[in-house]
């Protein structure tokens, strides 16, 4: 934590808490920024236009699926087809109430064998949401995420085979004019409290899988505004007992700030906690066990 | 309304006077109508409808107060159309001008129609005057998007006169400053003392669900709790009806009660907030208007911060 109790990154953070509280300058940020991806997609053409003829015809008429598929998808060196699946279950609100936090549900439970759910949002800047790797735990998981626009947001899950399947929704942006988000930081304990880990685990007798919800507190600044360097939590991995992995996320600045997350690692009975380790881009620990409750209904709450 | 004609809308005015579309080519009007709650004291009562092309922004509640000095207004409307409307209605009501004009907060329902009046004549609380500062733009811009047209030519216009005193008289009527906060960090309830009618904005919402972009739900709740004690005749809250019976107190009250016990519930069983947003309304609440639209969106207004509260603290990243 050390780096950043320095000067300079408490006046970034300080500005960051104005540009964050303001979803039009994200917006204007974040349209300035599709403009580079334009023009990258061009190059990409060339080189991978073989690929860019099998792909399937994306169920959302997105002007950027063939550059999300090339970019995030086929670029991946398992991958070998891409299928449009709608058992894939990417839940949103229809309208983005607060563009700085839109929840999002991914329930990939359909598919066998899954190996990483990819999420994208194609019209942010920054497409790429998170990388979940579901080892010892449900293939579904809960989060928020920042959009500058109406956008398609997609599920693409990776399965043994090399089998992309894709599904996904489109959500609007255009909040009402008494939707503004309401100003999240600004305030002075905001350094302090930089990586506070809250959570807990979930467990009901009968079901497959515990829930784990936890927060990090953190900026998760997207390097899109003026002045001030990306800074946001980048890896993170879970283990239960005997350090058996349950999976590992990796979050990218789309996220929203203080990401919060919902995953259902399957326990075993004997399991005390879930520890979560990982870093942000400046190399800010975060070490941490969510003590799991004895399996028995009477301790939920 | 069907596809062509809020595309139209959206589209701009040029293509509202096309000459193909003679029926479209009516200009937007507000049909306001000032209905008379007390001596000398007038309401135009909004819609309790969200924002929506088909009511131009004619969703918000607005006062006029006609004493011998001249017209006391509180609050503007959406647009600089509104006010327009708004400024000749109260012209033919009362035959005067208006010398005074409040905003109750910041919120753009109760301020953008603030242009067709003098802004030094506008009088706001100093955190509504930042507040609109800093977010009228933004505001602005995002109505232009939802209601098209009907905000053509609307500016912020930013009040120029502080409230920084405690009552001010035009003619026999005393208007006291009641300052609170809850809806917004500043919201102004008026109250008249020559007819005891209480313009409480948006800290009062009548048979329409409270809004909560800015709020603090636990200085909303101390505010109502304060001015049910203030002597009244009539409640005039910023949406809906107006109330002779302090029914707008309770209804804003507990809603807000039922709201903040159901999201905490929701935060503590390890709801993600999609699922939060998902609450069954009680019978008492299922007659308030657009009640599902606003539980939608105070769950993204409020979870994040209730989850905070109810998650426990486990430890703190370390470098
Ligand atoms: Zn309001």
């Amino acid at each position: 934590m050390i780096k950043l109790y320095t000067k300079s990154n408490v006046s970034k953070i300080a500005q960051l808490s104005c540009k964050l509280s303001c979803a039009a300058i994200v917006a204007i940020a974040f349209s300035a920024a599709t403009l580079k991806i334009n023009s990258s997609i061009a190059a990409e053409t060339d080189i991978k236009s073989s690929n860019l003829s099998s792909l399937p015809k994306d169920s959302l008429n997105s002007v950027m699926w063939d550059f999300v598929a090339t970019e995030f998808l086929l670029s991946d060196k398992s991958s070998k087809k891409i299928v449009m699946n709608n058992q894939i279950l990417v839940h949103a609100p229809k309208v983005a109430e607060d563009q700085l936090n839109l929840p999002i549900h991914v329930d990939a439970r359909s598919v066998k064998n899954v190996q990483k759910i990819v999420v994208i949002a194609d019209l942010n800047p920054i497409p790429k949401v998170l990388t979940y790797e579901p080892k010892q735990a449900e293939a579904r998981l809960s989060f928020r995420i920042k959009v500058g626009q109406a956008t398609p947001v997609r599920a693409a899950v990776l399965d043994k085979d090399g089998v992309w399947h894709v599904g996904g929704t489109f959500v609007d942006a255009s909040g009402g004019g008494c939707s503004q988000p309401a100003v999240a930081y600004g305030n002075d304990d905001w350094v302090k409290r930089l990586a506070e880990i809250r959570g807990k685990i979930w467990r009901t007798p009968g079901q497959k899988s515990a829930k784990l919800r936890f927060s990090v507190r953190h900026p998760m600044d997207t390097g899109l505004a003026d002045g001030i360097p990306a800074f946001f939590v980048e890896k993170l991995e879970f283990k239960g007992a005997n350090d058996k992995l349950i999976g590992n996320l990796i979050i990218h600045e789309p996220i929203s700030e203080n990401p919060t997350v919902t995953l259902f690692p399957i326990l075993k009975e004997a399991t005390t906690a879930v520890r979560i380790k990982g870093r942000d881009n400046e190399g800010n620990l975060i070490d941490v066990a969510v003590p799991a409750p004895v399996q028995s209904s009477a301790l939920q709450n | 309304m069907d596809k062509v004609r809020r595309s139209l809308l959206i589209g701009g005015a040029s293509s509202l006077a096309a000459p193909i579309l003679p029926a479209f080519a009516a200009p937007l009007k507000y049909n306001l109508k000032a209905q008379r709650i007390a001596n000398n004291s007038y309401v135009v009562i909004g819609k309790t409808e969200d924002y929506s092309p088909d009511n131009g922004g004619d969703i918000v509640n607005v006062a006029f107060i006609d004493t011998s000095d001249g017209v006391v207004l509180i609050d503007t409307g959406s647009s600089r159309r509104y006010g327009e409307a708004l400024k000749q209605l109260i012209y033919a009501t009362t035959g005067k001008d208006v010398i005074r004009v409040y905003n109750t907060h910041f919120h753009p329902d109760h301020c953008l129609g603030n242009q067709l009046f003098d802004k030094k004549k506008i009088a706001a609380l100093p955190k509504t005057i930042s507040g609109l500062k800093a977010s009228g733009e933004d505001f602005s811009s995002n109505l232009y998007r939802i209601l098209g047209d009907w905000m053509r030519g609307t500016e912020v216009i930013v009040p120029e006169k502080v409230i920084n005193y405690s009552s001010e008289k035009f003619g026999k009527h005393r208007f006291e400053m009641l300052p609170f906060k809850g809806h917004t960090d500043a919201d102004l309830a008026i109250l008249d003392h020559e007819t005891g009618v209480l313009y409480a904005g948006d800290i009062c919402f009548l048979d329409r669900a409270a809004t909560t972009p800015h709020a603090d739900l636990e200085s909303w709740h101390k505010s109502l709790k304060e001015i049910k004690k203030i002597p009244h005749k009539i409640i005039f809250p910023g949406h809906g009806p107006a109330d002779t019976t302090s029914r707008s107190i309770e209804q804003t009250d507990s809603y807000l009660t039922w709201l903040e016990t159901n999201l905490t519930k929701s935060a503590r069983s390890g709801k993600d907030m999609l699922e939060a947003a998902k609450m069954s309304i009680p019978e008492k609440f299922q007659s308030i208007d657009v009640i599902q639209l606003e539980i939608e969106r105070s769950v993204a207004h409020l979870y994040p911060g209730i989850e905070e509260k109810t998650l426990p603290f486990l430890g703190q990243g370390d470098g």
